[in-house]
């Protein structure tokens, strides 16, 4: 008998989404699937990181504010290493530390068998798919993170006329230089695009490959898909991590080449350039 | 003329998906397997730069999207 209730689940082949489905609509404004699983997962993210910042203390506590406190000193050493100078990397903690807590979370929670085939809503799609495994979620990712880092670097640069300036070594009326300079521009709006497709692909790729596996176990399939699921942990802490770092890298590029510019000379103030026919003679003499 | 036969006979989109996926995880699998080699060369030279796996990660993701970028040109090709 629990062998059929099994096989009850079973299907022709191994059922993938790429898209997401509609569930509801407010005012005309369709309500997808994976706009409804970010939502949980947002209101779970600030009220747990809330909580949390409540209990933390001197002398470390056991307990979840462990974990939180692991990941937010993580990210915090990684985000202050990476600027010159500090005091610029700690007004953009909070950010990256709330970026990366959000990314991992949606991933994690991803796994879940309630999200995806198992739980489905009236329509007979299923009711929740993870927001980083939807085109439209990452792009959204992205888009606001890429804001974040053009701004932050225009302001830090101080002004627009001074950030555009960086791109182009030399002098803009150059028509090499200015090609050169033109080509790092479009490098630049291309990585929006790269990296919300690494993040939606991973993500969507460990489901396709979860799924694959599940269905090649028809019955044994929690065992068969064990190993997968494993590996996706893995992998969804990993590109949250890798969407962080890059995301810093970029704003410490566009930061670090304005302040870098005013101290190129190598030597210390007190040695002279070269040992002139004075301190030859002295040294040979004394 | 050779053209509309061939594409009632044969399946030209499956065999246009499988070319793509298979030559395209040809270069990240070798990229990723370089960097990875030099990770391990280099540790083997010197033990202290072992705290460098986090920065090989990062190079095997950016390897790794251009692979899956392959696989999700399976969904535009017809």
């Amino acid at each position: 008998m629990s062998l059929s209730l099994l096989t009850g689940f079973a299907s022709d082949g191994p059922i993938v989404h790429v898209a997401p489905h509609e569930v509801f609509t407010i005012g005309g404004f369709p309500i997808t699937n994976s706009i409804i699983y970010g939502w949980i997962c947002a209101v779970i993210l600030i009220v747990t990181l809330l909580w949390v910042a409540r209990l933390v203390t001197i002398k470390p506590k056991g307990g979840l504010t462990q974990f939180v406190e692991v990941g937010a000193d993580f990210i915090t050493n990684l985000v202050e290493n990476a600027f010159d100078d500090k005091k610029i990397g700690r007004k953009y903690v909070p950010f990256f530390v709330t970026l990366f807590f959000f990314i991992l979370l949606n991933n994690w929670l991803g796994l879940l068998p309630i999200v995806g085939e198992g739980f489905q809503s009236a329509s007979g799609n299923p009711l929740f798919r993870p927001f980083t495994g939807d085109l439209n979620g990452t792009l959204a990712i992205g888009v606001v993170t890429m804001i974040v880092v053009y701004g932050a670097s225009i302001k830090e640069a101080g002004g627009l006329g001074k950030y555009l300036r960086h791109f182009f070594i030399g002098s803009p009326k150059n028509p090499l230089f200015f090609g050169i300079g033109v080509l790092e521009m479009f490098t630049d709006l291309t990585r929006v695009l790269s990296l919300s497709l690494r993040l939606f692909l991973n993500i969507t790729i460990g489901e396709i490959v979860i799924a694959v596996f599940a269905y090649l176990g028809s019955v044994a399939a929690p065992i068969t898909a064990l190993p997968f699921t494993l590996l996706e942990f893995l992998v969804a802490a990993l590109q949250a991590y890798i969407f962080t770092i890059l995301a810093v890298m970029y704003l410490a590029i566009a930061v670090n080449h304005g302040a870098g510019h005013q101290d190129d000379d190598l030597t210390e103030d007190d040695v002279p350039e070269t040992i002139g026919p004075k301190v030859a003679a002295g040294s040979v003499s004394g | 003329m050779i053209a509309p036969i061939v594409a009632e006979a044969v399946n030209t989109g499956i065999i246009g998906k499988g070319l793509m996926i298979g030559g395209g995880f040809i270069g990240p699998a070798i990229g990723i397997g370089l960097v990875g080699g030099s990770y391990l060369q280099a540790v083997g030279r010197n033990p202290e730069a072992a705290k460098f796996l986090g920065q090989a990660l990062i190079f095997v993701a950016i390897i790794e999207l251009f692979g899956l970028l392959a696989f999700a040109s399976i969904f535009i090709v017809s």
